[in-house]
């Protein structure tokens, strides 16, 4: 054998090797399952497809979770994991699912709706693969996902994507973006199939508050906010207030603007009855400039760059040496939603939504929020849902 | 935390510095740099040592889908070449327009405008009409520097021009700002900018030929080449191109490689000779690979960065500068971004920068559209010079790359210019961006 | 899978082995060598629809 072949023999298995590595660990992220725990306020799960069959057997298909009163009223929808890389919207929708019970109207949670993007990694940015939240069983381990779905679900990109039905020109990478693909169309690219099955779901179940649950980087004007529409403004005002006097936190309140096409709190209050929001916590892990992207820092938000930058004034959130942890952000967004059903219930009785056991801000910065998970090797089989 | 991701820093700085000692290419400087930076990251955790792997080869994902777009726009301007098309056109312009010669010029600024255009990368502009271009220039009586310098500077516009502009794409994408509206504030200046640069660098005849001279030392065009064989594949591309913008909804979403490919089909079979499909794409795969490998190993580094904290020092301290004196480091920062990333700097300082200067009250679109067109000066800058590089080489031009960079500074410094006065005057120009939607 | 979808996988096999072929027809640049493989390793990856 000539030394160039074994020169080359030794290159490929360098390669091999590593890439061997990295593809266990590719496959095992994309694979791996985190298990929902259905509370007792859980009446039903179905399938996303029930609303568009052509999403059946796709990896884009999710968990829809009814939470069902004995009372009559309205219904509110809870979507999480849009972007899967803001995971507060997901922890929150837990929360929801293992210890809300309703007394009156409907609760429906979507803890995970761009399932493909949960299982896809955003190259570039140096995301950890997991985390992990302290819980008093241990520690539950959560898939960090990326902003889009993954490219071995939906493959190709347009060069430019054309919004429908508007015919706005977004990203290419918009099309895996499923806070830019609303309303969808049953027979388009996965993504609006995604949420056009959302759309149907809002119609079809005569959903009256559809809450999208975000994250936003804390040098990113929209941070620390709620974005509502015309119609869910008077809402989205009132829950500000009221959560800055009765809570001591402050969000603001953005209007949705007219012509950006393709995000929740635009085309949800457009095609349907409902009143969309979209709920933006500041989560300093998507900032550019911080130091390196560890767990911790997507845990703690704390970081001494953003500091830096705070001091300067450059940033939109107010910001100390405290940063911006986990059990902050969930509890924010806890109160902010039970703000939003309080709010429903008080503009229309007859659509109230009345929501038990949620923990609100000052519960969750007490207990943190592992606190308020369960441990599904203890519970019954037959509620736990593997995401 | 300063500390050590100076420390990380530094030890990419050398890592780069003794692969360049040791005479290793750009690419492998660049992997150097990114291996020895994860190492000592891991050190501090940052990665986790068994997360180095992964992290650099899903960095090295980043450009994937622009990589094929390279290698299908490339393999299809080369059977284009091979079947004597791109010869054809440039004989038909000195031809037709060689008394005309400001117009011939025009046209030659077209014809190396259009691939890198529609690809986003100059490289493709360089690679596939380069070498014809330069010959129609010499035989227009521009030297061969000044010939080298035209290739360069207009390859680089047609990368920033519209539609297809990979800086503003990465920025647009990571700043959540959509992609719409750069087709006037991009290609307005484009254009103009290159013609600047044609009157500047070619308006002066250094040589005369009689036009008899110049048909006898072009390339021969091949038996049976005609024009209906030059405008089919390109009518195939643009007619995919226009009918998935105009149908959108009925058309499934086909991609540029897709377009590509088809278009190569076609081109393939109206080639007026025979052309072998398979060495043809093995020769353009291996003439492309140090290309392709600069996006990898970029989005490796650019990952690898990241997860250590450098990329975030560098966007801090570019982000903490005073906005005037930003203005004028721009004019720096923004090309050596180019130089030493690639790709890389449009998202390790762009996005950022976007961020703060749109906060400012700035027009994050037009500010997009200045500083890519600055972006692309950073192709002829060391150490990775790829553009330069392959302009060098096509172009036959033997004497110091120095030299060379010397020729294009009229039409740098208006560029310069150009993009740093968009920025500055962003919100005014904004009209520009509601014309174009 | 989408018949586009498909064709995308063919593609990326395509430009994989026509790195592979160059990687075996190199018989000197051993910088180049790195290069291939640099390059194929996410597009292997891709094929095997790991990442």
């Amino acid at each position: 054998m000539t030394r160039t072949a074994i020169y080359k023999m030794s290159l490929a298995a360098i390669f091999g090797l590593v890439s061997g590595i990295a593809g266990y660990q590719f496959y095992e992220h994309r694979h791996y399952q985190a298990p929902i725990i259905a509370g007792p306020g859980v009446t039903r799960v179905v399938k996303l497809h029930e609303y568009c069959p052509s999403l059946k057997g796709t990896p884009a298909d999710t968990d829809v979770f009814f939470l069902e009163g004995a009372g009559d009223g309205g219904t509110v929808l809870l979507v999480a994991n849009t972007h899967s890389n803001e995971p507060a919207a997901r922890l929150t929708a837990e929360i929801f699912l293992e210890n809300c019970t309703i007394q009156k109207g409907r609760l429906i949670v979507i803890p995970q709706f761009n399932n493909s993007g949960s299982r896809n990694t955003k190259p570039g940015d140096g995301y950890p693969l997991y985390f992990e939240i302290p819980t008093a069983w241990g520690k539950k381990k959560f898939r960090m996902g990326n902003r889009n779905a993954s490219p071995l679900d939906s493959w190709p990109d347009p060069d430019v994507y054309i919004h429908y039905p508007d015919r706005s020109l977004l990203s290419y990478l918009d099309v895996r973006n499923t806070n830019r693909t609303w309303p969808g169309r049953p027979d388009g690219p996965l993504m609006e199939r995604v949420c056009f099955a959302a759309m149907e779901l809002i119609r079809n179940e005569q959903v009256d508050v559809a809450i999208d649950i975000h994250g936003a980087e804390t040098m990113f004007p929209v941070t620390n906010c709620i974005v509502a529409p015309e119609k869910s403004s008077r809402i989205a005002t009132m829950v500000q207030l009221m959560t800055q006097a009765m809570e001591g936190f402050t969000v603001n309140v953005y209007p949705s603007p007219q012509n950006f096409r393709g995000l929740s709190h635009r085309e949800i209050g457009d095609y349907s009855n409902a009143m969309p929001f979209l709920l933006e916590a500041p989560i300093p892990f998507l900032d550019q400039p911080t130091g390196p992207k560890t767990e911790e820092l997507l845990l703690t938000g704390r970081d001494p760059l953003l500091l830096s930058l705070a001091r300067q004034g450059k940033l939109f959130v107010p910001y100390d040496e405290y940063g911006w942890p986990m059990k902050n952000r969930v509890g924010q967004h806890c109160s902010v939603i039970l703000e939003i059903m309080n709010q429903l219930s008080q503009a229309s009785p007859e659509r109230a939504v009345v929501a038990e056991n949620v923990p609100r801000y000052k519960d969750v910065l007490e207990h943190d929020v592992g606190y308020y998970y369960h441990n599904p090797a203890t519970a019954d089989p037959a509620r736990v849902y593997p995401n | 935390m300063y500390l050590h991701i100076g420390v990380i820093l530094l030890v990419m700085a050398a890592a780069y510095t003794a692969a360049n000692r040791l005479k290793l290419s750009v690419e492998l400087r660049m992997l150097s740099a990114t291996l020895a930076g994860g190492i000592t990251g891991a050190f501090f955790h940052t990665p986790p040592l068994m997360q180095l792997g992964r992290h650099m080869i899903e960095g090295s994902f980043t450009y994937l889908d622009v990589m094929l777009v390279f290698v299908t726009a490339t393999i299809f301007i080369e059977i284009m070449a091979t079947s004597g098309s791109v010869n054809f056109v440039v004989r038909g312009i000195v031809t037709t327009f060689f008394r005309v010669r400001m117009l011939a010029l025009f046209l030659l600024m077209f014809v190396i405008l259009i691939p890198g255009a529609l690809t986003g990368a100059g490289s493709v502009s360089v690679l596939t009409v380069g070498a014809p271009c330069a010959l129609a220039l010499g035989y227009l009586g521009v030297s061969r520097g000044r010939s080298a310098a035209i290739l360069f500077i207009i390859a680089g516009l047609s990368a920033a021009a519209p539609p297809v502009n990979i800086w503003a794409m990465i920025v647009s994408a990571g700043t959540a700002i959509p992609y719409v509206g750069f087709e006037l504030p991009l290609g307005i200046p484009v254009l103009l900018l290159g013609t600047f640069t044609m009157l500047t660098l070619g308006w002066r005849q250094e040589q005369r030929l009689s036009l008899e001279q110049v048909l006898a030392e072009m390339p021969p065009v091949p038996e049976g080449m005609a024009w209906w064989r030059v405008a089919l594949p390109f009518g195939v591309f643009f007619g995919l191109v226009v009918i998935g913008r105009v149908l959108p909804f009925t058309i499934p979403i086909m991609g540029l490689p897709l377009q590509f490919v088809l278009s190569a089909a076609v081109a393939l079979a109206v080639s007026p000779g025979p052309i072998n499909i398979l060495t043809l794409s093995r020769d353009t795969v291996k003439k492309l690979t140090p290309l392709l490998a600069t996006m990898a190993v970029v989005g490796a580094m650019q990952q690898v960065m990241t997860v250590t904290g450098v990329k975030g020092l560098i966007s801090f301290a570019v982000i903490s500068v005073p906005l005037i004196m930003l203005y004028a480091l721009l004019v720096f920062i923004i090309p050596a971004s180019e130089g030493v990333l690639t790709y890389g700097g449009a998202a390790i300082i762009g996005i950022p920068l976007v961020w703060f200067l749109d906060s400012r009250g700035l027009h994050a679109t037009v500010v997009i559209a200045g500083l890519s067109l600055l972006w692309p000066l950073g192709d002829g800058l060391p150490p990775t010079a790829l553009i330069g590089r392959l302009t060098m080489m096509v172009t036959e031009y033997r004497e110091s790359y120095i030299s060379f960079l010397k020729k294009t500074w009229i039409p740098w410094l208006a560029i310069t210019l150009v993009g740093i006065l968009m920025v500055i005057f962003s919100a005014k120009l904004a009209f520009l961006v509601e014309w174009s939607m | 899978m989408t018949v586009i979808m498909i064709v995308y996988y063919l593609i990326t096999a395509f430009t994989a082995a026509m790195l592979i072929w160059n990687f075996i027809r190199e018989k000197s640049d051993r910088q180049k060598m790195v290069l291939y493989l640099i390059v194929l390793t996410p597009l292997l990856l891709r094929i095997l629809r790991i990442r």
